[in-house]
């Protein structure tokens, strides 16, 4: 009983991972009074960023850089429309998922060839912890690639920085009222500028995990979906570092368990089985109950027109 | 101010249309392809693709490509090509038979070629590719290599053409060993590699020692998750060793592109008619691929064996299993 919960808590934690970078990006974004549904794109880019990377340095940490650099050059052309230009932000996130669904396919083909390559670039490979006894299960749930361990350990650092700093402060005063934090002096711009940059760079790294982690190479419309799911995430997790860990773990958990569910022949059709996440994920959001908490001033367009300089 | 995502709109739709379509200008003899996913993933679409530049370049054919994903987007684009007076346009996969049949009437210069299927009208046909052959031989192979294991399979989704190649793959390994385990994962997606290494991981958990894949571009997830777990994956549709050379044993192999000329050669000479093709072994459109970094794995004697076997599919020995279309 003990083995099978410890391989599932491993399957758990490799799941919740890239939807805990994502999510925690979008996180940051939506503290900043900023909703950007674009995630699902900057992942796309950060896994093509991230191989194509891996591929040319040989190392998986440099690709993992190059994601934050694609993923973060994406969320600043985000942050001239809706931050510069003023646009509304529901539809530049859409353009910009489009954008990178179209961007990503031409790039791959345009430098691996039309059909796709047959590429395997090296990976971020699970820690060993010092044994290379696999057949200890009982530390499976301890024995992931790095990734696993950052992106937990993020969760407390956002948090940190959200509620225990003076600029955590100063980024939840611009999401909840941007003129009142704008009379006292606090860059609102600079501030939104900020927030974009460092969470698509997450969620950049949350695709680099697809290309890096799960597998070793790039496939197109490869997040399927998961950008969407960390919005819901968020929401979920009421825009908590804690919430957004909780929701992470519940959806990866729900995934993994369907998965493990099949894998043992359990006679119930595999559609119903590949609902479950999303089914338990609504039933604790309406039971969930409470306020929402969501930054008064999410959504609303504000440049730096008004802040007269 | 709705200028720079007006202009992020322009510069999307000139890139997808740029990445779509080309070399149409010619008036004579046309074929298009209708790929149900990105023709980037080096399997499935990959190789329906390179079946169009195969038409192109040894019929002297204008072509063009595009991916469309639901009912209406294949209907559309059936129509669409068929108006613009292409001789053959090809649906890539079982899903386009009730889109082709109901375009078909409008259009009887045209004839509608969908790759699996079974439905037969005077222009519309079905290449029917039996893959399953040369999974059969996989599934012995595996049970072979595995007597006291289990194997195990993972799909994108439960359509005929994929049941097929998993009934096969659970005949051979049941092949002289009855009651051998075979288990079976579905993902429900054909580009999720995340929910297809954790399906891997979990059945080669439960006990798998081999898993074979159907899942087109979420295949390198089954891939990575044998490779981590230091047992064997097979590749389907193209030989996919080199997408993991220390994970995929074997593949089992489709010429797309061959059985894609014959046709188009056909419909050129106007000597087609339509039936349903069916691609075999015995043609030599399908077969089993080992990954030549691995064959050292595989014992002399068992090697002998599985040949023996895929010698009595071939000669239609062995009748293997086939899902109902």
């Amino acid at each position: 009983m003990i083995e099978p919960a410890a391989l599932l808590l491993a399957s758990t934690l490799a799941l919740a991972t890239p939807l805990l970078f994502a999510a925690l990006g979008e996180l940051v974004h939506e503290r900043a009074g900023v909703v950007n549904i674009g995630i699902e794109g900057l992942m796309l880019i950060g896994a093509l960023a991230g191989m194509v990377g891996c591929h040319l340095t040989q190392s998986p940490f440099l690709g993992l850089c190059a994601a934050c650099a694609a993923s973060a050059l994406a969320g600043g052309l985000f942050g001239v429309w809706v931050v510069w230009l003023d646009a509304s932000q529901i539809v530049a996130g859409a353009a910009l998922n489009i954008l990178a669904v179209g961007v990503t396919g031409v790039a791959y083909r345009a430098i691996f060839g039309v059909t796709g390559a047959a590429l395997a670039v090296p990976t971020f490979e699970p820690l060993t912890l010092g044994t290379d006894n696999a057949d200890f299960v009982l530390l499976a749930p301890l024995r992931q690639d790095v990734l696993v361990y950052l992106a937990l350990a993020l969760v407390p650092l956002v948090w940190l920085v959200l509620f225990r700093t003076r600029l955590g402060l100063r980024l939840r005063a611009v999401g909840e009222a941007p003129d009142a934090a704008a009379s006292v002096g606090i860059p609102v711009a600079r501030m939104r500028w900020g927030a974009i940059i460092a969470g698509a760079t997450l969620a950049g790294v949350g695709g680099a995990y697809l290309s890096l982690a799960y597998s070793n190479t790039f496939a197109e419309g490869m997040s399927s979906g998961r950008g969407f799911i960390a919005l819901a995430i968020v929401v979920f997790g009421r825009w908590h570092p804690l919430g957004v860990l909780a929701g992470a773990l519940l959806f990866g958990g729900a995934t993994a368990l369907q998965f493990d569910l099949q894998a043992r022949s359990v006679a119930v059709s595999y559609h119903l089985m590949l609902m479950l996440p999303y089914v338990l994920t609504l039933v604790v959001l309406v039971f969930a109950g409470g306020g929402s908490g969501a930054p008064a001033a999410l959504g609303q367009p504000r440049g730096a027109h008004d802040e007269g300089g | 101010m709705p200028r720079p995502t007006l202009l992020a709109w322009l510069a999307t739709l000139l890139v997808l249309t740029g990445g779509c379509t080309r070399g149409e200008e010619s008036s004579g003899f046309r074929v298009a392809l209708l790929s149900p996913g990105p023709i980037s993933d080096a399997g499935w679409n990959a190789a329906a693709y390179e079946g169009l530049l195969a038409i192109a370049a040894e019929l002297d054919a204008g072509t063009s490509q595009v991916e469309t994903r639901t009912p209406p987007e294949f209907e559309e684009a059936f129509r669409d090509y068929a108006r613009r007076g292409f001789a053959l346009v090809i649906g890539h996969g079982f899903e386009f038979q009730d889109a082709a049949a109901a375009v078909a009437p409008d259009f009887p210069t045209t004839v509608f070629l969908t790759t699996s299927g079974n439905t037969v009208r005077p222009n519309v046909a079905p290449i029917v590719f039996r893959l399953e052959e040369a999974t059969f031989v996989l599934g012995d192979l595996a049970a072979r290599m595995a007597p006291d294991g289990k194997i195990c399979a993972v799909g994108g989704m439960e359509i005929p053409s994929v049941r097929s190649t998993f009934l096969a793959f659970e005949a051979g390994a049941r092949y002289g060993r009855p009651d051998y385990p075979v288990t079976i994962s579905y993902i429900g997606s054909w580009d999720d590699i995340g929910s297809a290494r954790t399906a891997a991981l979990a059945l080669i958990d439960n006990g798998c020692r081999f898993v074979l894949h159907n899942a087109d571009a979420a295949g390198p997830g089954v891939f990575q998750a044998a490779a981590q777990r230091d047992v064997y994956a097979f590749g389907s549709n193209r030989a996919q060793h080199e997408v993991n050379p220390r994970a995929v044993l074997a593949s089992a192999v489709i010429d797309i592109p061959r059985a894609f000329v014959d046709v188009a050669t056909q419909v050129k000479q106007g000597t087609f008619r339509s039936r349903v093709i069916e691609r075999t072994m015995a043609d030599g459109s399908i077969s089993v691929v080992y990954n030549p970094l691995l064959t050292h794995v595989i014992p002399d004697e068992i090697r002998a064996a599985v040949d023996a076997t895929e010698q009595a599919v071939r000669t239609r020995v062995i009748t293997v299993p086939t899902a109902e279309f």
